[in-house]
């Protein structure tokens, strides 16, 4: 008996040492191998990694049924049923690919994102606020990329033979309303944000995502920064004004608050200007950003700005003696958000927001007083599902409320016009594998005061290859005509857009090269007989196209600590609009558009030069000495600007800016008298800039316990 | 007494299970820690982080298998053999690893101290990119680290480093880094290697602070 007892229990422990030897090798789909794939036994110690070949083997002391584990970075893992005997087993592994949204396509057509970390960006945050000649301005240096027209007079942004009303501006995406300051006509105006509330933004020339719409030819998404990282204290001293941020940073929250001044008289005092000014512009704001983690992922925003801007200006009026026309603008705007983002269990994730904007002018064109008061409310939910790494769904509801009058207080005069809009967006992104993705959405819309509802699908599909990625995009883009014009006539409907997008996009090792063409159709849009200022017989008679292509090169690599970029637009764009009778090219839309910006860090010096020049082929314009319309063009625009950084101390910035050095004289139209003279000629005067050139001095510092914190992005 | 007798049964009793069961671990730890911080190549790099998932899948109460896991994964972006994707991909996984070591053992200066060695890794990846946005961030972070624990001798070595790099990019003295990577050496210096190995506590970062030190006096 004992001995039986005995020989068992040697037997137990021959075969508890019997261990079983597990080789294999690890492929993908194609068969190509794997290497540095963990694989092993679940629930236990024992496993190897595949080495260069993808084979791998182990042993284990493992009895019977047991879970083997495939897992390789870029691949789903998995897991099979093994028997363990005390023999050798042989697997056989193949893993799938993952989608990877760090190398995967994305799609670029149209599309030119400012960030930090993703491979498409075609500038970084920074760029915004270093591009020489932008000074400070988000908008002036989104002119120095494709798609876009410098159009001297006005300021804002021009996309690809659209007028600036085309463009609608996001913050966390959330609209705002009036996001340029107001400006005497002719008289360059500014965006009203400072780009240090921004960690990066999403440009659009056109064919964008369902989540955006009301706007025919681009979006500007903007994405205030997260949180900031320090308590800090900045101070700014212009030779314009000056101003005055402070941080606070807690554990789950931050408070931003901000307030500037700026007055361009004393500066106009000492340089001489072409403009008449009785009062220089003078402005203040001042803001406050909130920012609250909530939970794990989730996050919530709030920020108000109110500011208050004055001039007044002397306008001469062609063929007239004298100082001309008197305008005087006194402006006062508020704009708020509140937005939040999450992430659910089973990856949902929500994100929406409230904001309301507020614009109010009191303009008085010589005696004549005008009050418009302008507002705008933005209601957003999202909710995005991803159903696998390779498919995702994103919903949408929205509200606008758009309200706008303006009044005559003199003659007691005033007329209204309020509007609420409902919208609805859908849109799938299915990811093939790493290098194909296409996205499909759907937007749908209903205007009360319009009476209309519209439905404008996108599409968009981007391949990657092994040298750069081609993307397409296509979509029906609606937007209803401006305020002043729908509150003359409460039944215009939507002015409509095609776009066709093409794009080749390839990023490596420091450059960045990206072609695009397009197609553009408008149809619908506003017409009318008279004056821009007193409209008659409006309609939306009018249609036209712009087409072209654009380039745009950057390179920070083969010269040394050197970055520059160089973009080159053509754009051929034909539209009957406004008051024209025929299509004719419109004044906002050059041909030929070129820029090129270049920094230079010279480290001896602890300085960064900057510089960009701006070019295009002349704006056209009217000439009602001859026959037609816009049949004249104005000689070539060119603008070169210089700044110089310098960084004495690491918290110290002093920079100086000058657009314009050269001191062309630009003219962006001419002015013609209303009526002819006596020997029958219509008298000219050509529309200008402000002054020769525009020159800043400006020294930042930053108080704070980390002495190596700057100001870098006020330049 | 008879409770105070229960009590040092029990006591006795998950002093010994835990003790046991801790051998198997830690054997297969100290090994691991020990490959992890002597090698240079990717292949055994990438072993070791196979090795320290394994080990976690097993004791997802502890951090330093994902703690050592995200140091594997760390050193292997610092790599010049690998391009940028996959230097990217490799602290991704390094990000994730330490989310979760996160969860495990929150407010833990290591961990964040580490968190800020996977940003350096990324900043050296594309440094002309990204060293505007993410130098001030790595500061922070090692700050965050030094505030929960003012002698954790690597937060010490690679604020050191960053110290070195921001003067001599403003063409400054080197007095603040030196000043920091002194005390990190001395902290170094006085701690007893043995103990800290025994209890697979840190120890790596030492040749850190002995560099920017030997670009002081």
């Amino acid at each position: 008996m004992k001995a039986i007892y005995t020989s068992l229990l040697t037997l137990l422990t021959l075969a508890g040492w019997a261990q079983t030897h597990i080789s294999g090798k690890v492929t993908d789909t194609k068969g190509i191998s794997i290497p540095g794939a963990n694989v092993y036994l679940k629930g236990t110690y024992d496993g190897a990694s595949s080495d260069v070949d993808g084979q791998f083997s182990f042993t284990s002391d493992e009895k019977g049924k047991q879970t083997l584990v495939v897992q390789a970075i870029g691949y789903k893992s998995s897991e099979e049923n093994v028997d363990l005997e005390g023999s050798n087993l042989v697997v056989k592994s193949t893993l799938q690919e993952t989608i990877n949204l760090l190398k995967a396509v994305t799609i670029t057509a149209g599309a030119m994102e400012a960030g930090d970390e993703k491979k498409s960006v075609v500038l970084k945050p920074i760029d915004i606020l270093t591009t020489s000649g932008a000074m400070g301005d988000i908008t002036g240096a989104f002119q120095t990329l494709p798609g876009t027209a410098t159009v001297g007079n006005d300021g804002r942004l021009f996309v690809r033979g659209g007028d600036a009303s085309e463009t609608s501006i996001y913050m966390d995406g959330l609209q705002v309303g009036n996001a340029f300051g107001t400006s005497a006509s002719n008289v360059p105006t500014r965006t009203r944000f400072s780009p240090n509330l921004f960690k990066g933004s999403f440009f659009s020339t056109g064919g964008y995502s369902a989540e955006f719409g009301q706007a025919l030819s681009s979006t500007l998404a903007l994405n205030s920064l997260d949180m900031p990282l320090r308590n800090q204290g900045d101070i700014s001293v212009l030779s314009v004004g000056g101003g005055y941020t402070h941080t606070l940073v807690g554990k789950q929250n931050a408070l931003t608050a901000s307030a500037n001044y700026v007055n361009l008289a004393p500066y106009q005092r000492i340089v001489k200007q072409n403009f008449d000014w009785e009062k220089a512009p003078e402005n203040w704001d001042t803001e406050i950003a909130l920012k609250q983690k909530w939970g794990k992922a989730g996050f919530v925003k709030a920020y108000f700005h109110t500011e208050g801007n004055n001039m007044v200006i002397w306008q001469k009026v062609p063929g007239q003696e004298g100082r001309g026309r008197r305008v005087g603008i006194n402006n006062q705007y508020s704009y708020g958000n509140v937005s939040f983002r999450q992430a659910g269990k089973h990856d949902w994730f929500f994100s929406g927001g409230l904001a309301y904007s507020y614009n109010r002018d009191k303009i008085n064109l010589d005696d004549l007083p005008v009050r418009q008061l302008n507002q705008v409310v933005h209601g957003k939910m999202v909710v995005i599902k991803d159903f696998s790494p390779q498919f995702s769904l994103k919903n949408g509801l929205e509200y606008f409320g758009k309200t706008y009058s303006e009044a005559l207080p003199d003659e007691g005069k005033q007329r209204n016009m309020a509007d609420h809009q409902f919208n609805h967006f859908v849109e799938t992104s299915y990811y093939f594998n790493n290098n194909l993705v296409a996205v499909a959405g759907l937007r749908t819309g209903y205007s009360m005061l319009a009476k209309q509802i519209w439905v404008t699908p996108r599409f968009s599909v981007a391949y990657k290859m092994n040298e750069g990625q081609v993307s397409l995009a296509a979509g029906k883009f609606k937007q209803l005509p401006e305020e002043k014009l729908r509150i003359l006539d409460n039944n215009l409907k939507n002015a409509g857009s095609d776009h066709y997008i093409l794009n080749y996009f390839f990023a490596n090792n420091n450059r960045t090269f990206r072609a695009e063409s397009f197609y553009k159709i408008y149809d619908n849009l506003i017409t009318y007989t008279g004056a821009t200022s007193a409209p008659q017989n409006i309609g939306q008679l009018g249609s036209g196209y712009a087409r072209g292509f654009d380039f745009f090169y950057r390179d920070r690599q083969t010269v040394k600590k050197t970055d520059f970029w160089v973009t080159y637009s053509f754009v051929d764009s034909r539209r009957r609009f406004a008051n024209y009778e025929t299509r004719v090219q419109p004044s906002f839309a050059p041909k030929h558009n070129g820029s090129l910006v270049v920094k230079h860090f010279i480290g001896k010096l602890k300085s960064q030069l900057g510089s960009s020049w701006s070019w295009n082929s002349g704006y056209t314009y009217t000439n009602p000495n001859e026959p037609g319309e816009m049949q004249s063009k104005t000689s070539m625009y060119s603008n070169l600007s210089l700044s110089w950084s310098y960084l004495p101390k690491p918290n110290v910035i002093l920079h100086v800016a000058c657009s314009n050095v050269l001191g062309r004289e630009n003219v962006f139209g001419y002015q013609y008298a209303s009526t002819p003279n006596e020997s029958g000629a219509f008298v000219s005067q050509p529309v200008g800039q402000g002054a020769k050139r525009f020159a800043v001095v400006a020294l930042f510092i930053t108080l704070s316990k980390d002495k190596a914190a700057n100001q870098l992005n006020n330049l | 007494m008879k409770k105070l007798f229960f009590l040092i049964v029990v006591f006795a009793f998950t002093f010994t299970t835990s003790f046991a069961q801790d051998s198997a671990y830690q054997k297969a730890m100290k090994k691991e820690i020990a490959k992890v911080i002597s090698t240079d190549s990717l292949g055994s790099l990438q072993q070791s982080a196979n090795a320290f998932a394994r080990i976690a899948a097993i004791n997802p109460k502890e951090w330093q298998p994902l703690y050592y896991g995200a140091l594997a994964f760390t050193f292997q972006g610092f790599s010049p053999a690998l391009n940028l994707d996959k230097k990217d991909e490799v602290l991704a996984k390094a990000d994730e690893l330490l989310k979760s070591a996160e969860a495990v053992s929150p407010g833990n200066s290591e961990i964040v101290a580490l968190q800020g060695f996977v940003l350096m890794a990324k900043l050296s990846a594309d440094a002309a990119n990204r060293g505007q946005s993410l130098s001030g961030t790595i500061m922070a972070t090692y700050g965050k680290a030094l505030a929960i624990d003012g002698k954790n001798p690597r937060a010490l070595a690679m604020l050191a480093q960053m110290e070195l790099g921001m003067a001599q990019f403003f063409g400054n003295g080197p007095e603040k880094a030196c000043g920091l990577a002194k005390q990190s050496q001395a902290i170094f210096d006085a701690q007893d290697e043995a103990v800290l190995i025994a209890n697979m506590q840190p120890t790596w970062g030492k040749p850190m602070a002995r560099s920017v030190n030997s670009k002081c006096k």
